[in-house]
């Protein structure tokens, strides 16, 4: 019990020491790295990725995978902008398409892990392809491009969800807000409510989930379809904060949500995470990504870097699981 | 256990750190905290001279849409010519690859975030960077275009573009297929039974270069083939061109790929090269050529006795594929545009601009080169690898 305690401890300090020790290091290093606009742009290129993490931590946590993220996110965005500029639907209704398209294809991986028990790696895989294309089919592979702040219709978008000018200060990064209230809201559901230690106990432990009484596959079709709802917000605030979306993208975006998961602590192997060490898993990430912008390291470095941070972060997760394992014999 | 998984954190933290430091070094002389080894240009950071100190030099951003094709490599090297010449400080960057719209707009606000004072942008999107343009037009700093520029800038912190004016330039790959005499006698000889098809290949619908190359050519071979077979040249394909007449015997084919990777393209190019009646093919880009070389067997179904012998292709742009399909006769030629010249002519606007003067458009170009003039003087600067 007290050592258990004491490994939570560590997985609580680890993160946001690491996101600090970059901060600083850029700061030092950089060109005028420690700045309001460079804070700025670390919040902005953020959002989405946090919204895509938060929901693939509860599946991530049931023992699953989604690498449908990227791709539904911009089949999201594409089909939101597209009902918006083509079909002129009322801004509001194209964003609940995004969301609901986010939900669908979230529904469907469910579906197909838990009734037809394909394995989660498989059937997302299935849904990536599907959603690309999908996205492409209905565009006409025609890029599509949401409302930008000076637009007559729909030009609140952008102050709604990324800048506006708030408390006196010219370009407040309002999309903070949506940020930590989607936190919040995704924190309060996996440690505060029923649905959350379902979702603990299936990774787990899923058989023994099942013998305890838990409807296994219909809590796991509720866990994809609410990390869907996650994927098609994380739509709208990347439509936020690049405008145009073009179809055939979003390949190796999921890596970027299941990254932060991984790196803010949560175990692959499921039955363990937290959503804090999420939302500083995707801050470490973005504070990474900009930093070496800072240092004029092109785009490859970036990626190149990024592959580091995840091995590093898969290493200690297999340090984490190897010696609660000994705990566990012990 | 705790002190080991200490030790393993410690030490990916300490691994990360110092390869970020190693890395850093690269960048040439903005920051000065890191005495940079040997200058390798290998980052593609640039800096005019080993900044020694000496009074502030003008800093100039060069935004590129992309390193994946030999295209920016050229611009890249015209752009650090400029800067050696007028002693500028340039950083020239884009993204891994065309469609990447996020990855060049956080790399555009990175570089704002160190005030230039100028900026040379090739926008993948203009809506993607509206709010930067106002905050460049609001900081008065000067925004010079290239290559496809900054179309429907309405900020007005685009001052003038490099730019080639590509409608006319693939309207000249339709006027050569126009002086093709087999083309020609194949397009006189055509009737609604056996239509004769000339396709088009594009890498997308999305990109202003590419969809104004497009729409140049598809419109000058219209009014050529109207001119052997007066109301009967349909545009078929994709729904942004298609101009669609009943019983054509001239069909104009719009192939647009799916996305801009090669084996995207040559899907596209396979399947128009399955149609029947096919007489000439035009490839839009160096991406487009390089789907379409794939599609077939590298060129080889194109020379004497190949299943495609007869086919007349022009491309667009240059690269090593292209030069040599050229060079082997096996494209009838292709359209280039001047690279270097962009390059160049971007530093030296945003110099300009930055110090107050004014700058207007400048069409940097384009030329047709075949084998036979491949090899000329002039074209050779042209044609990079």
């Amino acid at each position: 019990m007290k050592l258990n305690e004491k490994k939570i401890d560590m997985q609580k300090v680890l993160a946001p020491a690491a996101l600090v020790i970059l901060y600083v290091f850029f700061s030092v290093v950089g060109d005028g790295f420690l700045s309001m606009t460079v804070f700025k742009n670390i919040l902005e290129s953020s959002y989405y990725i946090g919204f895509m993490a938060f929901g693939v931590t509860f599946i991530i946590i049931t023992g699953g995978i989604d690498l449908s993220l990227g791709t539904v996110m911009m089949c999201a965005a594409l089909l939101g902008a597209y009902t918006f500029k083509q079909l002129h639907f009322p801004l509001i209704v194209s964003l609940l398409v995004a969301v609901l398209v986010g939900a669908v294809f979230g529904f469907l991986n469910g579906v197909m892990v838990a009734k037809l028990k394909l394995p989660p790696f498989i059937a997302t895989l299935g849904t990536m392809m599907m959603s690309q294309g999908f996205g492409s089919i209905i565009t006409k592979v025609q890029s599509q491009t949401w409302p930008t702040a000076t637009e007559p219709v729909g030009g609140w978008f952008k102050k709604v969800f990324i800048r506006a000018d708030l408390f006196g200060v010219k370009g407040f990064p309002v999309g903070v807000f949506w940020l930590i209230g989607f936190f919040v809201i995704a924190a309060l559901i996996l440690h505060k409510t029923k649905f959350g230690r379902y979702v603990f106990a299936i990774g787990s432990n899923e058989e023994a989930a099942r013998l305890s009484g838990i409807n296994v596959d219909n809590w796991k079709i509720a866990v994809y379809t609410l990390s869907g709802i996650f994927v098609g917000l994380s739509g709208i605030m990347y439509a936020a904060a690049y405008t145009t979306i073009t179809p055939g993208t979003g390949n190796g975006q999921e890596m970027n949500g299941i990254t932060g998961v991984v790196i803010g602590g949560t175990s692959m192997s499921g039955g363990s995470g937290t959503m804090v060490g999420t939302l500083i898993g995707v801050f470490i990430m973005s504070v990474l990504k900009t930093g070496l912008s800072n240092l004029n390291l092109q785009a490859p470095w970036q990626t190149f870097f990024t592959g580091l941070v995840v091995i590093g972060a898969v290493l200690l997760d297999i340090q984490r699981t190897k010696a609660a394992n000994r705990v566990k014999k012990s | 256990m705790n002190k080991k998984r200490l030790f393993a954190a410690i030490l990916s933290a300490a691994m990360m750190l110092s390869l970020a430091a190693c890395g850093g070094g690269d960048k040439g002389g903005t920051s000065g905290s890191q005495p940079s080894g040997g200058s390798q240009p290998s980052g593609g950071s640039s800096t005019s001279q080993p900044s020694g100190g000496d009074g502030e030099k003008i800093f100039i951003p060069v935004m590129a849409k992309g390193f994946q094709h030999q295209f920016w490599q050229a611009v890249k090297q015209g752009a650090d010519a400029a800067a050696a010449d007028l002693g500028v400080e340039i950083y020239f960057d884009g993204p891994g690859s065309e469609t990447e719209i996020d990855k060049q707009v956080n790399m555009v606000k990175d570089q704002m975030a160190k005030n230039p004072k100028a900026m040379a942008l090739a926008a993948l999107s203009t809506d993607a960077v509206k709010e930067i343009l106002a905050e460049c037009a609001e900081k008065n700093i000067p925004v010079i275009g290239f290559d496809s520029g900054v179309p429907d800038d309405t900020s007005g912190a685009v001052k003038a573009t490099a730019a080639t004016n590509n409608e006319a330039a693939a309207a000249l790959a339709a006027e050569k297929f126009g002086e093709h005499e087999g083309l020609v006698a194949k397009m006189q000889a055509a009737t609604s039974a056996e239509p004769v098809v000339i396709g088009c290949i594009s890498q997308d619908a999305v990109s202003a270069s590419v969809t104004d190359r497009t729409t140049g050519f598809v419109n000058k071979m219209a009014e050529i083939a109207e001119k052997y077979q007066p109301g009967k040249v349909s545009i078929e394909g994709h729904t942004l061109w298609e101009k669609k007449v009943a019983d054509p015997a001239i069909i104009i084919r719009v192939e647009i790929s799916a996305t801009t990777e090669a084996t995207a393209v040559q899907t596209a190019a396979t399947s128009l090269l399955g149609t029947k009646g096919l007489a000439a093919v035009f490839c839009s880009n160096e991406g487009a050529v390089t789907g379409f070389l794939a599609a077939v067997s590298d060129g080889e179904d194109l020379a004497e006795g190949g299943r495609y012998a007869d086919l007349v292709v022009a491309g667009f742009d240059a690269g090593a594929a292209q030069k040599n399909a050229v060079r082997q006769g096996w494209f009838y030629g292709s359209v280039t545009q001047d690279p270097y010249q962009i390059g160049y002519n971007a530093v030296e606007m945003a110099y300009k601009a930055a110090k107050g003067e004014a700058v207007s458009d400048v069409d940097t170009g384009a030329q047709w080169y075949n084998a036979d003039n491949i090899d000329d003087e002039m074209i050779a600067l042209l044609v990079y690898d």
